[in-house]
């Protein structure tokens, strides 16, 4: 049994072969909690409807993805995956991604346009998810509308941020320069100036979100950024902790499927990417995996929708940076970082 | 004055002993929590995690993994001695600068070669190798430079007049290599062997290139897993593993003196 | 490459099984030529690269070179696996020296000892590490309680922790490394030099120090090269401000997919420690000459 390591290509093309003609499929995406939901909520029922069988490929965050899609000039090796809107320009843009087509992907003309537009036309965006201001609700007197609120001196010692080489960062940054009379692109200089003062406030930066999550557990922290979708997990594994979206307003995280150019199984990945868009799909999602959505015409519980990103308002008053000029500038952003915030922690 | 060293010798190596248990003593501490708060109170602890282990989700990795950092340890054990052999024990000239070529993959950070051990071999096209295959091959280049020199080390210091006696009195090459080349790179050979097990069963950066969907180590399971939860799950993963390989080398050595055999030196 | 340079040997005498000194390199080569010389020309050839124009450029070079923040990152990899490789082989001596002699029961315990932490994964380990030494850690709350400090001691996100933790998980590889060599040296030479009244420390000092040099060199080298190119220890217990050239490499292959850049890094980092290994090894050829017939 034990002889995969050698002769694996061989064993799983006789496998293949011993099932017929069954299509597969590999899904490249997360594992822990999200595994399960995914597979319960979207996997199981496109099996059911379409009599493919998906091989679920838990391996590697999103940039490591990426970097797989990128060094095997489009032929990673699975066929679906989730990454980012940032992810989705780039790869468009080197030609390593499948261009979506209307008549591929009908589903994608029920995206809003709002969204639709920020991830190009080689990315399917499936979740949408904002960065919230999370906290615990034991410590903190009032509820904080603000973002302005991290910079109040009860939190001092109190907070945490993210590395810059967390998206979190650059956004947070863009969030507090719009919020501080500069704008998300060519006039950050309020933005760094607040994050320079909240560096001061922060017992320091992790680069993984479940580190940070672990100093909020264990109450060291009392607030942070966080993207709501995890914020939203914290919530209901019964944690003393909740979230706002912030009067000034945040940037999302726009999640998108991509099906690489060179994937083996194309036809299957484009129908699973549209199943994925689908309304009811779409409501599993958001309902199951608490997250918001680019489709405007779901029908969600009224406690998900006061959380969630579900209609066109609420797109409408997200900020959108232009994801293709922020990635030009994230490197110059990034040593602006190490010079201004860092070192203001010290 | 002897009697003076020998105390702080011991006091020395009791310190260093205690310096490598300790983190150690956390991940155990942890694995037995009920939460992702690490707990030292024995009360509360609980074998939940150790119970969720019997789960092919954990058991297929770690299969997977041991039979990978066999494979490996064996290959590059083999490979290793013959570089070796050529530059600390022939000295064919420029083995200085051999030596250093064979041990250079050794200081290029594993990402870069993991990316180009990928882009090459898609460049020329042989995807079907990406998966297990490139995943073996990588993991030895990883780990030969170690075998090489731990290889390389213990020729250093054999005195090669007890083999030209061999020849003087008759002995054939198979027995020269046999009796004399072999028992001098033993626990050279062991050491480089283990090196290479240990790399190739921790390795994350080069596997996450390389795994296949459905056939993960174990380390690239417990990472994708830490993405979402530091789980105490993922200590008893840990200890769970470390457990069985320790028991292994126990049976080994029960049964054939395993490290007698290897590290019997100069008993 | 290798196999031509050695294809003369001059001391046919020194070559003892009659294999000449290039053959059994050929095996290895070749591997290491395909799956690691081959691979390693195309990021040279990335590093030349650039992200806008087709024609090569020498822009991620002068990039790396005129940028402080990068070489500041290059010192600290240098200074941090200087300490490491140090603290390694100071710390695995004693304990390489006692698995060489001992013959009790309790050897196969120590070296069991010794050598297992490495098969607890390395991330975790680590974590283990920031719970000890963080501000709230064991440490600072045990000195705290004692009354020892009132303010925590700075011992974890800074040069210190990230030399802990490395020193951790590169200690076994010393020990492997110096107990090779300690067995090689035969204990008779020590008997017979105490017997002829020579005290212990002379004993280490002129019979077993000069005799292990060969093992000191690779914990030396091998504590070097594991440091510089660790990634997960320095960017969890090092923090923000810790960058190190693998981090940096991480960083720009992942987040800024900055490749020709990260090729240079790669380069650089390899030219030093190609440098450091051959200046070890004539280092090491030279004193054994010196020492050994």
């Amino acid at each position: 049994m034990r002889y995969t390591a050698l002769c694996a290509p061989a064993i799983v093309s006789m496998v293949l072969a011993a099932n017929g003609h069954a299509e597969t499929l590999i899904v490249n995406s997360y594992g822990g909690p999200y595994e399960t939901i995914i597979r319960e909520r979207i996997i199981e029922p496109f099996e059911a409807r379409f009599g493919i069988k998906v091989i679920y490929d838990a391996v590697g965050s999103a940039s490591q993805d990426y970097a797989k899609i990128k060094a095997t000039n489009g032929r990673p090796g699975f066929d679906v995956v989730v990454m980012t809107a940032s992810q989705s320009l780039e790869g468009c843009k080197e030609g390593l991604l499948e261009e979506f087509s209307p008549e591929e992907v009908p589903n994608l003309e029920h995206l809003s346009s709002v969204i639709a537009g920020v991830a190009g036309p080689c990315g399917a965006v499936h979740e949408v998810q904002y960065l919230s201001l999370l906290y615990r609700t034991d410590k903190l007197a009032e509820r904080p509308n603000s973002w302005n609120a991290l910079l109040d001196d009860g939190l001092k010692g109190k907070i945490i941020l993210p590395t810059f080489q967390n998206v979190m960062a650059a956004y947070l940054m863009e969030i507090f320069s719009v919020a501080h009379g500069g704008d998300l692109l060519e006039n950050i200089d309020p933005g760094f100036a607040a994050m320079a003062k909240l560096a001061g406030q922060s017992i320091g930066f992790e680069q993984s979100s479940s580190v940070m999550e672990t100093y909020l557990k264990g109450g060291d922290v009392w607030a942070m950024p966080f993207w709501n979708g995890r914020a939203q997990l914290l919530v209901d594994s019964g944690l003393p902790v909740d979230y706002v979206l912030p009067k000034e307003g945040s940037i999302p995280l726009v999640a998108t499927l991509n099906v690489p150019k060179h994937a083996a199984n194309r036809d299957a990945a484009l129908k699973f990417v549209n199943f994925f868009l689908e309304k009811s799909s779409q409501e599993a999602w958001v309902t199951g995996y608490k997250v918001g959505s680019g489709r405007i015409d779901i029908e969600v519980p009224a406690d998900i929708r006061a959380k969630q990103i579900t209609t066109e308002a609420d797109l409408k008053a997200l900020l959108l940076p232009d994801l293709a000029a922020v990635a030009t500038r994230l490197s110059a952003w990034g040593e602006r970082w190490e010079r201004d915030v860092v070192a203001a922690a010290k | 004055m002897n009697r003076l060293l020998t105390y702080l010798f011991r006091t020395a190596l009791a310190a260093i002993l205690a310096f490598i248990t300790l983190p150690l003593v956390v991940v155990v501490a942890a694995s037995f929590s009920p939460t992702s708060a690490v707990t030292f109170l024995p009360s509360e602890w609980t074998l939940q995690w150790y119970a969720a282990l019997w789960d092919s989700r954990w058991l297929d990795p770690f299969l997977l993994s041991v039979e990978l950092a066999v494979i490996v340890s064996l290959a590059s054990g083999l490979l290793g001695v013959l570089g070796a052999y050529s530059v600390a024990y022939a000295k064919c000239p420029g083995h200085t600068a051999i030596m250093a070529l064979l041990l250079s993959p050794m200081s290029v950070p594993q990402i870069v070669k993991g990316v180009a051990v990928v882009l090459f071999l898609s460049s020329i096209g042989l995807y079907d190798l990406l998966g297990t295959p490139g995943l073996v091959m990588a993991h030895i280049i990883l780990t030969l430079p170690y075998v090489v020199r731990m290889a390389a080390t213990a020729m250093f210091g054999f005195d090669k007049r007890l083999d030209r006696a061999a020849r003087i009195l008759g002995a054939s090459v198979t027995q020269r290599i046999r009796y004399v080349l072999l028992p001098l790179i033993r626990s050279g050979l062991f050491s480089g062997m283990t090196f290479a097990f240990i790399i190739s069963f921790n390795n994350i950066p080069l596997s996450v290139f390389l795994v296949r969907p459905g056939q993960t180590t174990l380390p690239i399971t417990v990472i994708n897993h830490l993405e979402y939860s530091l789980d105490p799950v993922l200590a008893a993963v840990n200890v769970a593993s470390l457990l069985f390989i320790l028991g292994a080398i126990i049976l080994f050595e029960k049964i054939g003196g395993f490290s007698a055999q290897f590290h019997g030196g100069s008993k | 490459m290798a196999v031509i340079i050695c294809s003369t040997p001059t001391k046919p005498l020194r070559a003892v099984v009659p294999v000449k000194g290039l053959l059994p390199l050929i095996a290895p080569s070749l591997v290491l030529v395909l799956f690691f010389a081959i691979p390693m020309g195309m990021m040279i050839g990335i590093s030349f690269q650039s992200q806008t124009e087709g024609s090569p450029t020498l822009a991620s070079y002068s990039r790396f070179f005129s940028n402080d923040l990068v070489l500041a990152g290059l010192a600290r990899t240098v200074v941090m696996s200087g300490l490491v490789a140090l603290c390694v082989t100071v710390l695995a001596y004693p304990l390489a020296y006692y698995l060489a002699r001992a013959t009790s029961r309790w050897r196969t315990v120590i070296f069991a000892l010794a050598i297992a932490p490495e098969l607890a994964g390395v991330v975790l380990r680590t974590y283990g590490w920031l719970i000890i030494l963080e501000d709230r850690g064991f440490i600072n709350s045990a000195l705290i309680w004692t009354g020892l400090i009132t303010e925590p001691l700075p011992l974890s996100k800074n040069l210190f922790g990230v030399v802990v933790g490395l020193t951790h998980v590169i200690l076994p590889f010393g020990v492997l490394s110096l107990l090779t060599s300690l067995q090689g040296i035969n204990p008779n030479l020590e008997k017979s030099a105490q017997i002829l009244g020579a005290s212990r420390l002379a004993v280490i000092r002129h019979i077993i120090l000069p005799l292990s040099v060969p093992g000191i060199v690779s914990s030396f080298l091998i504590g070097f090269t594991m440091a510089a190119s660790a990634y997960a220890t320095p960017a969890l217990l090092g923090g923000a401000g810790f960058k190190v050239m693998a981090t940096m490499v991480y960083e720009q292959v992942l987040f800024y997919l900055d490749w020709p850049f990260a090729a240079v890094m790669a380069n650089v980092l390899l030219i030093l420690m190609l440098a450091a290994g051959f200046i070890g090894s004539r280092l090491e050829s030279r004193l054994h000459q010196k020492l050994h017939l």
